[in-house]
C-alpha cells in the first residue's frame, strides 16, 4: 500500500510549531465546563449515525422475548451492558422506489427516504441501468441544520474505509445531489478538529487575521462567478462553495471551544484493510472527544459502504464480507462468518459508547445525552431485502426516549422512525421526512 | 441500420439490456428508441447535425492528479497534497468531480493544502519569484510575480482590479508580518480560488447565446481543455500562446497543438490516466491479495502491473500504430520489472533495448484485456472472478448497462462443492432461473478469463482440475458467439464495431469529464464513423474530438438575475 501520507507536512501545523506525535490516544480529560454543576437539560443532546454494510442475518440478531423483557441474540449481545439504553426496531422497511440497485437504494434512501436521482453516472441501477446521486436532505443534515448552528461544525462526518465517491459509498447528504464525503483518515480528522489548539494566543491571532484576508477574496471570486453561472447546477456548486467557506469564516472568528486536546493519532496507512480495527478505535475516539468538546451536536460514523468487501483478517476471516453475504443460507461458512462481522460491528457500537460513557457530564455522562442510532443498507446480504433492515437506538438520548426495550414492527416504512429522530431532537413539528413518504408522524409505539 | 452507429446508439444500447428484464435481445428494440437527433431519412439527421450541437457543460474540479500536477507545472513544487483530498467523483469510469458540490470538509482541505503547498513555496523565494526583491523593490517584485502567476494560475488573462485584490491581500499580510508573509498569504488565496480549482468554462461572453444554445467556448478554455485532457494538467506557455492569438479557433490550429501535445512526455500520463481508469485499474496500488496464496504480492508488483499497462497503452499510441486491435491484442509488454516478468513468465531477452516491447506467449496474452493488473484488480483476493472480468467487458467495452441483481427473490445460491472448479461453482448463477438472463450476460465473457488467477499469472489447472476457459458472447450487434479463452475473445472484440464505438464513446466521456447526453448525438456518430474509417486510430480519434462541437462550445445557461 502507498501510504496516504496528507503531506511533506508543512501544513498548519508546521506554521504553528510542531505538537509532537503519539501512537495512540491518551485518555481523555473530560471538559472543564462539564464538571460543574448543573441541572438535567442544561447540557446539549447530539445525535451520532452508525452505519455498516452488507445487511445482517435477522435470525441471529433479533432478540427474543416482550417489549421491556427481551433476550438479546448473538449479534447484539456485545450490547448487553447497555441493554437499558438501547431500543431494538424489528420489522422495518426501506421503501425503495425510483432508481437504483439494492445496494444503491439502501445506501442512499437509508437516512434521506427519498429516490435517487435519475442520473448517468453510476451503473447497475434500476429500470434505467443507472443512477444519480441521492435526491433528498438526509434526517442527520436536516436535524443539524436546526440544533448545530452554534457549534463550531453543524455535523461531522467520521469514516472508516469508506472507498471511493458514489451512490453506494455516501449516505448523508446536504439536499438533493449533495452527497457529503466523510473523512477517513484520522490524522485528517485531527488536524481539521484540533490543529490549532496549541498555538499561543498572538500567533493564532495573526493566523486568523491572514485567513480572513483569503477567506475575502475566495468569496469575491466565488461571487463573481455566479455572475456567469446560470444554470442550477452550477448555481448549487457555487453556492455550497460560499457556504462552506462562510462556515469556515465563522470558526475563524469565533472563540475556540474550551477543551482538552487527544493526543494526535499516529500515521497510519487510513486504506490498508487490516488498518480497520485500528481506523475504527481511533475515529471512535475522536468522534467521543469532539462530541465532549461540543464542537458538534450531530456526528456519523460510516463503516466502510454498501457492497463493503473488507476481509474481516482480524477475525481470520480471508474472504470479502460482500462476496460471503452472497453465500446461501445453509452455508455454514456465510453464517458463521457474516455473524462473526455483525457481532463486531456491535463491539464497535459498544467502543463507542464507553467513550462516551466515560466522559462524565454533570452527574451522568456524554452518552446520557446521546442518542445513537445503527442502521444497515439491507436487511439481508443474499437476497439484497429491504426488510427487516435492522434498526437500534442506543444511549440515554437525554430521556427523550424510553430505552430498554425491543419493538416490533410489521413492514413499518422506516420514514416513521426518521420522524421519530426528528422528534426526539425537537424539531416536533416533523411530520413527514423523504420524497417517498406516503405516512405521517412518528413510529408508532416509540415515544 | 446498425448498431450503435449513425443511429444514436447511445441510448438504444441501454434498451437493448434493460428492456423486459434483463435481456431483450437485439432484434427486439426500437434502435431509435428514444435517442433525440435521429430519424429513419439519413437527410434528416445530415441537416439536423449540420447545425453546432452538445450536451450539458457543467462547473468541474480539478481531479486529485490534475491538482498536483498543476501546482508542479505552475509552481515548480512537487506535493502528494492532494492525496489527502475526498475522493474523485466518477463520471463512468473516468474521474471529474462534475456532479457533486463541494461540502466543509473538501473546502478546508482545500486550505489546509493552500496553505501547506504556498508554505512550501515561500520558502525558496528566490526559485518562487521572478525578480530580486532586494533590487527591483519588494512590493514592485511582487506585483510582477503576481502578474505572471496570476494568469497562468486562473488559466485566463486577469484584469486590473483582480491584480489590486491580490496585492491588498499581499500589503496587509506584509505589513502584518513580513514580505515572505505577504508573498505566501496571497499564494495561499491563489490556491484557494474558485478560478483555481474549478474548469471554469463560460464560453465566450463577448458573444452572448441564448439560454440553451451552444455557445463557443474561449481562446483560454479551449487551450484548459486541451491540456487536461491530453496532459492531464494546465497549458503550458506556448498554449496560452496560441489561445492569445486565437489559434483556438480553427480545426487546423487545434490539431496542430494536438501533434505537438501528444509527443510530448506530459501526454504519457494523460494517455496512462484514461487506460487505468477505463479499465478499473487506476487506484490497483491499493490492491491486496491473500498473503497466504500469493506471498509475492506487494505494492511494488500493484505498481509495476499498473505501470505496465499504461506504458503498454503510450507506446501503442506513440511508437506503434495506435489502433484498438492493437491494444486488444498486442502480445507483449514494455515492462522491465523482474517480478512482473516472473508474472508473465518471461525473462528480458539477450540483447535487448530498454524500452523496447519484450514479446509475450501470444496464445497466453492479448492486449490491455489480459494484463495482470487487469485480471488482478478483477478477482477477489484469493480467487479469479468470472463476474467481475466479465462485467468489465460488458460495461466497459461494449458500453452496455446490466441492470441490478434481483431483490428479495429466491437468489440464494447452494453450498459450495469443495471438489468443484471456480468455474462449475460460478456456473450455478446460470442454473437458477432468477440470476441466468444477466449471468449469462456476464459470466459468458467472464468464463473466458479462467486461465489468468487472481494475480493474472497464466495457468492451465486450478489445482488438479484442467481449466475450461470456454466462453459466449451474446448479446452484441457482430461478435456473438462461442470461444475459448481470452486470447480468442479479445480478438473478437478487436473486431466489433459496437466496440469500436464503446471506445469513441469512452475517450469522449473522459476528454469533457462527463457522460454522453442527447445533445451529443451528432458528435457521437461523427466519431464513431471517422475512428471506424480510420481503422480504429485512437490518434484519428482524439483529433476529431478536440474538433468536435462538444468539445468546442457549451450549452449558454441564463444569467442570474
Amino acid at each position: 500500500m502507498i501510504s496516504k501520507k496528507k503531506n511533506p507536512r508543512v501544513s498548519r501545523r508546521a506554521l504553528l510549531g510542531s505538537m509532537g506525535a503519539a501512537g495512540v490516544l491518551a485518555p481523555f480529560i473530560p471538559m472543564l465546563q462539564r464538571e460543574t454543576e448543573a441541572a438535567p437539560g442544561d447540557f446539549p443532546l447530539r445525535i451520532i449515525f452508525l452505519f455498516s454494510a452488507n445487511g445482517t442475518l435477522h435470525e441471529n440478531w433479533v432478540p427474543s422475548g416482550s417489549e421491556n423483557d427481551f433476550t438479546l441474540s448473538e449479534i447484539l449481545t456485545p450490547l448487553a451492558p447497555y441493554q437499558d439504553q438501547m431500543i431494538v426496531l424489528d420489522g422495518l422497511e426501506v421503501v425503495r422506489e425510483g432508481p437504483g440497485d439494492g445496494h444503491q437504494m439502501g445506501m442512499g434512501l437509508l437516512w434521506t427516504g427519498s429516490r435517487l436521482l435519475e442520473g448517468t453516472e453510476f451503473e447497475g441501477g434500476g429500470d434505467s441501468g443507472t443512477a444519480g446521486w441521492g435526491g433528498g436532505i438526509s434526517v442527520d443534515q436536516h436535524i443539524a441544520a436546526a440544533v448545530g448552528n452554534d457549534n463550531p461544525y453543524s455535523s461531522l462526518e467520521f469514516g472508516v474505509q469508506t472507498q471511493g465517491a458514489s451512490v453506494w459509498s455516501r449516505m448523508c447528504y446536504a439536499g438533493s445531489n449533495q452527497p457529503i464525503a466523510p473523512e477517513d483518515d484520522p490524522a485528517g480528522m485531527f488536524n481539521r478538529l484540533f490543529a490549532d489548539f496549541d498555538v499561543d494566543a498572538s500567533e493564532l491571532e495573526r493566523l486568523k487575521g491572514q485567513r480572513q484576508s483569503v477567506i475575502d477574496l475566495v468569496k469575491d471570486d466565488l461571487d463573481s462567478l455566479m455572475v456567469h453561472h446560470g444554470s442550477a447546477d452550477d448555481r448549487l456548486k457555487i453556492d455550497a462553495h460560499l457556504e462552506a467557506i462562510r462556515s469556515i469564516e465563522q470558526r475563524n472568528q469565533a472563540e475556540q471551544p474550551v477543551c482538552e486536546i487527544p493526543v494526535e493519532p499516529g500515521e497510519m496507512d487510513a486504506g490498508a484493510n487490516d488498518n480497520f480495527p485500528s481506523i475504527s478505535e481511533r475515529q471512535t475516539q475522536l468522534m467521543a472527544m469532539s462530541l465532549a468538546c461540543d464542537m458538534t451536536r450531530v456526528a456519523s460514523m460510516q463503516w466502510s459502504a454498501s457492497v463493503s468487501n473488507r476481509r474481516f483478517t482480524w477475525l481470520g476471516i480471508e474472504e470479502g464480507h460482500h462476496d460471503l453475504s452472497h453465500r446461501g443460507d445453509s452455508d455454514p461458512v456465510m453464517v458463521d462468518n457474516i455473524t462473526a462481522i455483525n457481532v463486531w460491528y456491535a463491539e464497535q457500537v459498544k467502543e463507542l459508547m464507553d467513550a462516551l460513557a466515560g466522559i462524565s457530564e454533570g452527574d451522568g455522562s456524554v452518552l446520557d445525552n446521546t442518542l445513537l442510532v445503527w442502521g444497515n443498507e439491507l436487511s439481508r446480504g443474499n437476497s439484497h431485502g429491504n426488510h427487516p433492515v435492522p434498526f437500534v437506538l442506543l444511549g440515554g438520548a437525554g430521556g427523550r426516549l424510553e430505552m430498554g426495550r425491543y419493538l416490533q414492527y410489521d413492514r413499518v416504512p422506516h420514514n416513521r422512525l426518521l420522524v421519530s429522530l426528528c422528534h426526539a431532537m425537537g424539531l416536533t413539528e416533523q411530520q413527514t421526512f423523504g420524497d417517498i413518504d406516503v405516512g405521517s408522524g412518528g413510529l408508532p409505539g416509540l415515544t | 441500420m446498425g448498431l450503435g452507429r449513425g443511429d444514436g446508439g447511445w441510448l438504444a444500447l441501454v434498451m437493448a439490456v434493460t428492456v423486459g428484464g434483463c435481456y431483450a435481445g437485439v432484434d427486439q428494440f426500437d434502435p431509435d428508441g428514444g435517442a433525440g437527433a435521429d430519424g429513419d431519412d439519413d437527410g434528416d439527421v445530415a441537416e439536423q447535425c449540420r447545425e453546432v450541437q452538445t450536451g450539458p457543460t457543467s462547473l468541474r474540479r480539478l481531479t486529485q492528479s490534475q491538482y498536483e500536477r498543476t501546482v508542479e507545472d505552475l509552481l515548480g513544487i512537487s506535493t502528494d497534497v492532494a492525496q489527502g483530498f475526498a475522493p474523485d467523483e466518477r463520471a463512468g469510469a473516468f474521474k471529474s468531480n462534475g456532479v457533486a458540490p463541494v461540502g466543509d470538509l473538501q473546502v478546508e482541505q482545500y486550505m489546509d493544502a493552500a496553505e501547506s503547498v504556498a508554505t512550501d513555496a515561500a520558502s525558496d523565494l528566490a526559485s518562487l519569484l521572478p525578480c530580486d526583491p532586494a533590487t527591483a523593490g519588494e512590493d514592485a517584485c511582487a506585483e510582477q510575480w503576481l502578474r505572471e502567476l496570476a494568469p497562468r494560475a486562473y488559466r485566463h488573462p486577469v484584469g486590473e482590479a483582480d491584480i489590486a485584490r491580490l496585492m491588498a491581500v499581499y500589503s496587509t499580510a506584509k505589513a502584518d508580518a513580513d514580505f515572505e508573509t505577504g508573498i505566501r498569504v496571497t499564494l495561499q488565496g491563489i490556491l484557494q480560488s474558485p478560478w483555481f480549482l474549478y474548469h471554469v468554462e463560460l464560453g465566450d461572453l463577448s458573444a452572448p447565446a441564448a439560454d440553451g444554445e451552444p455557445i463557443a467556448l474561449s481562446g483560454y478554455e479551449l487551450a484548459s481543455r486541451l491540456s487536461y485532457f491530453l496532459w492531464d494538467t494546465m497549458p503550458d506557455p506556448a498554449l496560452f500562446d496560441a489561445a492569445a492569438a486565437g489559434e483556438l479557433e480553427t480545426d487546423e490550429g487545434l490539431q496542430a497543438q494536438v501533434e505537438r501535445m501528444l509527443v510530448d512526455p506530459r501526454a504519457k500520463d494523460a494517455i496512462a490516466s484514461f487506460h487505468l481508469q477505463w479499465l478499473g485499474v487506476d487506484e490497483i496500488e491499493g490492491l491486496e491479495k491473500t498473503g497466504s496464496l500469493f506471498p509475492n504480492f506487494d505494492t511494488d508488483l500493484a505498481l509495476a502491473m499498473k505501470a505496465d499497462t499504461a506504458s503498454f497503452a503510450h507506446w501503442v499510441l506513440s511508437e506503434g500504430d495506435g489502433r484498438l486491435e492493437t491494444l486488444l491484442t498486442g502480445a507483449f509488454t514494455l515492462s522491465e520489472d523482474p517480478a512482473l516478468l516472473a508474472l508473465y513468465g518471461v525473462e528480458r531477452p539477450a540483447g535487448h533495448v530498454s524500452g523496447e516491447p519484450i514479446p509475450l506467449p501470444s496464445d497466453e496474452r492479448a492486449g490491455l484485456v489480459t494484463q495482470p493488473s487487469v485480471m488482478a484488480m478483477h478477482a477477489h483476493a484469493d480467487q479469479t472472478s468470472p463476474v467481475h472480468r466479465g462485467q468489465l467487458v460488458r460495461e466497459n467495452l461494449l458500453c452496455q448497462l446490466l441492470p441490478p441483481p434481483p431483490v428479495d427473490v429466491d437468489n440464494v445460491p447452494p453450498d459450495p462443492d469443495p471438489n468443484a472448479t471456480t468455474r462449475e461453482r460460478f456456473s450455478e448463477h446460470t442454473a437458477n432461473p432468477a440470476c441466468e438472463p444477466c449471468h449469462r450476460l456476464i459470466d459468458g465473457l467472464g468464463f473466458g478469463f479462467e486461465h489468468y488467477d487472481a494475480l493474472g499469472a497464466y495457468i492451465s489447472m486450478e489445482g488438479s482440475l484442467p481449466i475450461d476457459a470456454s466462453g459466449e458472447v451474446i448479446g452484441t450487434s457482430d461478435v456473438d458467439g462461442e470461444f475459448t479463452g481470452a486470447v480468442e475473445l479479445a480478438g473478437k472484440l478487436s473486431q466489433s464495431v459496437e466496440v469500436s464505438d464503446c471506445m469513441a464513446r469512452q475517450w469522449f466521456r473522459y476528454s469533457l469529464g462527463r457522460m454522453d447526453a442527447e445533445g451529443d448525438t451528432c458528435t457521437m456518430d461523427r466519431l464513431s464513423e471517422v475512428f471506424a474509417e480510420s481503422g480504429q486510430d485512437v490518434r484519428v480519434l482524439i483529433r476529431e474530438i478536440v474538433v468536435s462541437d462538444a468539445f468546442r462550445y457549451r450549452l449558454a445557461t441564463e444569467q442570474s438575475p
